[in-house]
């Protein structure tokens, strides 16, 4: 797929580095080798392959990079950040990107976002993660087609006595610290 | 030696034949898990993408209630072992988010002060309790058994912080050990795609699909974390389809396999939950 940018046009945004990666001077030194995508079990369903995306990243072509699949097919497997030969943190800047896109509202995968939010809930209710309700609140708000084979995993899993149905099984006796970390973090990241 | 324990939330449900074989083999080889009272969810890989604060809390408040114990805090899940452990290096990388967690802690009446050592199982078997004791304590010898030693990445990526990042030998030391045979497999850190089978099934099937081709030949696969498990055990029967071959491999965690060869009893082995039979590998064994 080759793709063609005019970077006279105002749609770069210079800042944009700035705001991923948690060490901007190493990404900005990133040659291009590839060494990522190669390591990328991935890569190969990617709009951009990770070395596509560090380069879109240093342009600041931010739309194109929110806007896209990538950084959503990353399952923090680390195999690209161990090899950069530059040191960057790939996996970590992946997971930035998930967060940057949902804060604008771009994400191009809703199912994952849609899951890691049905799990962050989950762990605020209960202080520990019930798979059955994970699961549930996942397939309803993403409102997937398929459901039908993970309710079939599902049924097996719990014949063989591995889950239960009743979340509260899981709750822990901090939920009030749990609560209160939730709190605070909401707070400290609602600052400018 | 006496270690704090965090079994984390899949070894209650999906992983619970990891957790009542991780503490009875620990406890055969003189060794004691000490459950952590009260932990939570360490946030697995899905409170970073929605949260840097919150990945960095949910796992530290497990650290702040460890740190009183003055004990290394054990854990089997991989997740839960890199969560646990970037804390603590992050804490170091970055000056400032010290007192941003003292804010968040300080709100749940907690503190952490940066001491708490974050061990994988794998590692105190390997290399705390060692090879020569799990030898000796091997009644049964698992001859003529060809086990695929499967990592995964979380136990060993990024940090490598007690074996190699890609190509570990820990676990093929202790296969080996019970007198059974570390199956050659070049993928042994490939990532078996984690949440991917939930969130996007096509790609995750793609990665097990592969990791189970190159398992072909193996009698069995081991691990070392709940989500290899669970992805590598629970979809074989669509995979066989999509490969066009009959893939049916039982995934074992390492602590079952280990309580294979000290004879230890099905009540804690839980066998009977993974979801490809063990029968003929168990059989095989009889004939040993």
């Amino acid at each position: 797929m080759e793709k063609v940018f005019n970077l006279t046009r105002d749609m770069l945004d210079h800042t944009f580095a700035d705001l991923v990666a948690p060490d901007r001077e190493k990404l900005l030194t990133c040659i291009q080798c590839g060494t990522c995508t190669a390591s990328c079990p991935t890569a190969y369903a990617m709009d951009y392959t990770p070395r596509q995306l560090w380069r879109l990243v240093q342009l600041g072509l931010k739309g194109e990079v929110l806007g896209s699949n990538s950084f959503w097919l990353c399952t923090a497997c680390y195999a690209c950040t161990l090899r950069c030969p530059r040191g960057i943190a790939c996996t970590e800047t992946m997971s930035t990107l998930k967060r940057m896109s949902v804060a604008a509202g771009t994400e191009k995968l809703s199912s994952s976002a849609r899951f890691y939010e049905a799990f962050r809930d989950t762990v605020r209710r209960h202080g520990r993660l019930h798979e059955v309700e994970l699961m549930t609140t996942f397939f309803g708000r993403a409102r997937r087609i398929g459901a039908v084979s993970y309710t079939r995993l599902g049924f097996t899993l719990w014949r063989k006595g591995k889950v239960s149905l009743d979340a509260s099984s899981v709750n822990i006796k901090g939920l009030d610290q749990v609560e209160a970390i939730y709190r605070k973090v909401e707070e400290l990241e609602a600052k400018p | 030696m006496k270690y704090s324990y965090m079994p984390g939330c899949s070894l209650l449900s999906t992983a619970r034949g990891y957790d009542t074989s991780a503490r009875a083999v620990v406890s055969e080889l003189g060794s004691e898990l000490i459950e952590l009272d009260d932990w939570n969810c360490c946030g697995a890989n899905a409170i970073e993408s929605v949260s840097y604060l919150l990945s960095v809390a949910l796992p530290a408040r497990n650290l702040a209630l460890a740190e009183a114990a003055e004990r290394d805090l054990v854990t089997c899940c991989s997740s839960c072992f890199l969560n646990l452990f970037k804390v603590n290096h992050r804490l170091n990388r970055e000056p400032e988010l010290r007192g941003k967690l003292d804010e968040i802690l300080g709100a749940a009446g907690l503190r952490y002060t940066g001491k708490s050592r974050v061990r994988h199982l794998l590692d105190v078997i390997a290399n705390d309790i060692g090879v020569d004791a799990v030898a000796n304590r091997a009644e049964r010898k698992l001859t003529g058994l060809k086990v695929v030693p499967y990592y995964g990445c979380q136990t060993v990526r990024p940090y490598g912080e007690y074996d190699g990042p890609y190509l570990p030998t820990s676990m093929d030391r202790l296969i080996e050990a019970v007198g059974a045979e570390a199956f050659p497999y070049l993928w042994k850190t490939r990532c078996c795609g984690g949440v991917l089978m939930t969130t996007e099934k096509a790609i995750g099937m793609k990665l097990v699909s592969e990791l189970l081709a190159a398992a072909q030949g193996a009698d069995c696969i081991a691990t070392v974390c709940p989500m290899c498990q669970m992805n590598l055990d629970a979809y074989q029967g669509e995979i066989s389809d999509r490969l066009g071959i009959r893939v049916r491999i039982p995934v074992l965690f390492l602590t079952q396999l280990l309580g294979l060869a000290f004879e230890l009893p099905e009540e804690v082995l839980l066998l009977d939950q993974n979801i490809v039979p063990v029968d003929n590998l168990l059989r095989q064994l009889q004939k040993v």
